[in-house]
């Protein structure tokens, strides 16, 4: 009976967990805006929430990176910078290493930031395509034989924006081909398309309620690595919508017509693609009324 | 197609200058090699990256025919372990690799036993019944030789019913010299070039006249491997969408978006049986409450895409589509700089140069060139730009910076598309619309078209 457990317990020696965590540091927040303390407090909880994850085990790694309106900069680990490290209140160095980098990183930021004048998107997928570049490096250079599981954890308020949709579905496809798990924490409002992401990469997706217990909310649901998860009873997830939506009148819609040569999706037929301007083939049954090409040609 | 018929007339190695390939390396002041070596794997890369081309009209949803030769010469153990089983590990690779670049695209295999076609595999959409195929035949017995027209002849009639908006490919594995072929293999290609089916051909001994000329006649490729990794590469460039042909028919294609229907006027889904398995004896249809279902004829699916088995509907989700769509707007590739290029950090970072990427610490040794995007201006590592280009498709910096107006390119990928259509009034004003779009990014209806 012992020898699996002890081979299992080699096992999970030998691999590495790898926690990108993606933090969201726009001020134009709803969250931020209406309370500047919150950032403070999301702040200390993925602090704590990081030291965690190192705590579990030696070979654990963890790296943070911050989204905010004008930039995104890695908070930790910073390469080439030299804190100075003693032990403070008994404290591990690795987590006051932590701590203080993260912190003085992030404040540096916030310093050069330039003057925000109307509140404005957070580029979150392109943050997310950093880490994926940084666990890929990551992963190239694992010794053999060891094992790298990664997971990327987002923390935004912001709502999402659709011009980005190109972007984070490239990440999740990335992710989904690498192995990466991306599990997102909502702190304001449901983000349907984070949510695919998570569904994508068999990730987790939770809608903070409380932001008080968000280190509580961290610690139970996304500590536990992407193996063990399936033994907790862990908060269920949402049925998510794959329909489409048309690029004539942004509905969803349960039967479309999609352009074969640039997969654009459209409710109705039309001669003329509005997004590549080809001409189709007209076929049989449907007769082409004049009326619906002058709908198209006032789209174009 | 033009350049591939010049590439065609260009003489053989041998018939080259006398190369002098070792003085390639040299080694630096410490008399190490890692440098020199670094270099050439760097430029190998660089190499592959820059030799894609750049189509805005693609043969995106394919059909696609495998023809394994699976004959006597497939035992040669040039290739280890043999030649056939070097070829069924690769093809695994190949499947995978295909449907997660091609999600609304059909394959299917066939195999050429002693002097015999047969199918292996119908046209499908599922890897998995690939693969099993696949594995059943690792313990196939190779004797006699193969047909090139059996085969040929198969797929030609499978293809032929194939709607016409779609790309017809034949891609073929061969391994023996020669063919055995009941007539005129000749007329069998002119068939195949008026149906305009897209044969290619990899030959794993040596290039063969007719297979040559098959690829010429029917705007294919045609490879003779070097070795496994050689093979590797010529297989896996079967996995990007060819060029749409000229004379394809475009279309729009009627398909379904199924949403899984969990809750029924706030009750569970009844249970139900999947009709892809239904008729599949060795894993039978289970009953479950999820499951993707037809919006026109109700009929329950477990795996997207398919193709309805009652109602003929293409089912597909939004992501399957998206995935297709760097294919349409691919990264544009980097400038190649030196490394004294980087800017250093600041001072108090200790003024090191960085890969804008993944942070790496660049060397002057092992980083003599560097990568710089022409649109953000960012610095990346080697390892970063074949990141970018091949697995990624997304910018990191045009998508980091605000006001890089990260998806430039994808615009002009989309006007040089409407270029194509030659709508020039249309593109004028698109092209109005997009400079308006670029000072109001928030507001852009062009980059908000994907949201789906």
């Amino acid at each position: 009976m012992e020898i699996p457990d002890v081979a299992a317990s080699k096992e999970a020696e030998a691999s590495i967990d790898l926690l990108a965590i993606v933090l969201d540091t726009n001020p134009s927040q709803q969250i931020v805006r209406q309370n500047p303390q919150n950032l403070t407090q999301i702040l200390e909880a993925v602090i704590a929430f990081g030291n965690a994850h190192l705590m579990q085990k030696a070979q654990n790694k963890l790296a943070v990176l911050s989204c905010s309106h004008y930039t995104t900069e890695f908070l930790f680990p910073l390469p080439g910078r030299h804190v100075e490290l003693r032990q403070i209140d008994g404290q591990y160095e690795a987590f006051s290493l932590v701590e203080k980098t993260v912190k003085q990183q992030l404040g540096s930021i916030l310093m050069n930031a330039p003057r925000l004048s109307a509140p404005c998107e957070s580029l979150l997928a392109g943050s997310m395509s950093m880490a994926l570049c940084y666990i890929s490096r990551l992963q190239r250079n694992v010794p053999a034989g060891v094992k790298m599981h990664s997971r990327i954890l987002v923390l935004t308020g912001s709502n999402e924006c659709a011009s980005q949709y190109m972007t984070y579905m490239n990440v999740f496809f990335t992710a989904q081909k690498l192995g990466i798990v991306v599990d997102t924490c909502a702190l304001d409002k449901t983000l349907s398309l984070l949510q695919q992401g998570c569904d994508i990469t068999n990730g987790q997706f939770l809608k903070v309620n409380q932001l008080d217990g968000l280190l509580q909310y961290l610690l139970w649901v996304f500590l536990p690595s992407p193996q063990m998860r399936h033994k907790l009873v862990l908060p269920p997830t949402p049925k998510v919508d794959y329909r489409a939506s048309c690029f004539c009148h942004r509905e969803l819609i349960d039967i479309g017509y999609v352009c074969s040569v640039c997969l654009s999706v459209f409710c109705k037929y039309s001669p003329i693609c509005t997004t590549c301007h080809t001409i189709f083939k007209t076929p049989g049954p449907l007769p082409v009324k004049p009326k619906k090409k002058k709908k198209t040609d006032k789209q174009i | 197609m033009a350049d591939d018929e010049q590439d065609d007339q260009k003489e053989y190695r041998w018939e080259t200058g006398y190369e002098k390939t070792w003085e390639a390396i040299k080694e630096d002041d410490d008399g190490l090699l890692d440098g020199a070596i670094a270099e050439i794997i760097q430029k190998a890369k660089r190499k592959r990256q820059a030799d894609k081309t750049k189509q805005n009209r693609l043969g995106m949803m394919r059909h696609m025919f495998i023809v394994l030769d699976c004959s006597e010469s497939m035992s040669v153990p040039d290739l280890k372990p043999t030649r056939l089983l070097c070829t069924l590990k690769l093809l695994e690779i190949f499947i995978e690799e295909f449907f997660d670049q091609n999600p609304i695209s059909q394959l299917g295999i066939i195999a050429l036993k002693a002097k015999r076609a047969e199918k292996i595999t119908e046209l499908t959409g599922t890897s998995r019944v690939h693969l099993k195929a696949l594995a059943g035949l690792a313990n196939v017995s190779l004797t006699s030789e193969p047909s090139l027209q059996n085969g040929l002849d198969l797929a030609l009639k499978t293809l032929k019913v194939v709607p016409s908006h779609a790309s017809r490919e034949i891609v073929i594995i061969m391994g023996s010299l020669t063919t055995c072929d009941p007539v005129d293999i000749n007329l069998t290609i002119d068939e195949l070039k008026r149906e305009r089916i897209r044969c290619s051909v990899i030959s794993l001994s040596a290039e063969i006249h007719i297979c040559r000329y098959l690829t010429q006649q029917t705007m294919g490729t045609f490879g003779a491997v070097l070795d496994d990794a050689h093979y590797r590469d010529q297989l896996l460039s079967q996995v990007d969408p060819p060029p749409a042909a000229k004379t394809q028919d475009n279309s729009l294609i009627r398909m379904g978006f199924p949403h899984s229907k969990n809750e029924v006027e706030g009750k569970d889904a009844p249970l139900s049986m999947c009709m892809c398995h239904i008729e599949n004896i060795d894993e039978p249809s289970e009953l479950s409450t999820t499951g993707h279902h037809c919006p026109q004829c109700n009929s329950k699916y477990c795996e997207l895409p398919v193709e309805c088995q009652c109602c003929g509907l293409t089912l597909v989700s939004a992501p399957h589509l998206a995935r297709s769509y760097h294919h349409l707007f691919p990264v544009p590739n980097f400038e190649e700089m030196p490394y004294e290029s980087v800017p250093p950090a600041a001072p108090d970072c200790g003024s090191l140069r960085k890969c804008y990427g993944c942070i790496k610490v660049l060397s002057p040794v092992t980083d003599k060139s560097v990568f710089k995007c022409g649109y953000c201006k960012q610095f990346f590592c080697i390892d970063c730009d074949i990141f970018v280009h091949e697995t990624l498709h997304a910018c990191v910096g045009c998508n980091t910076i605000p006001g890089v107006a990260g998806l430039v390119y994808q615009k002009q990928g989309g006007k040089a598309a409407s270029k194509a259509a030659g709508n020039m009034q249309q593109q004028q004003q698109q092209h109005q619309q997009q400079q308006a779009q670029m000072q109001l990014p928030s507001t852009s209806k062009q980059r908000s078209q994907f949201n789906m």
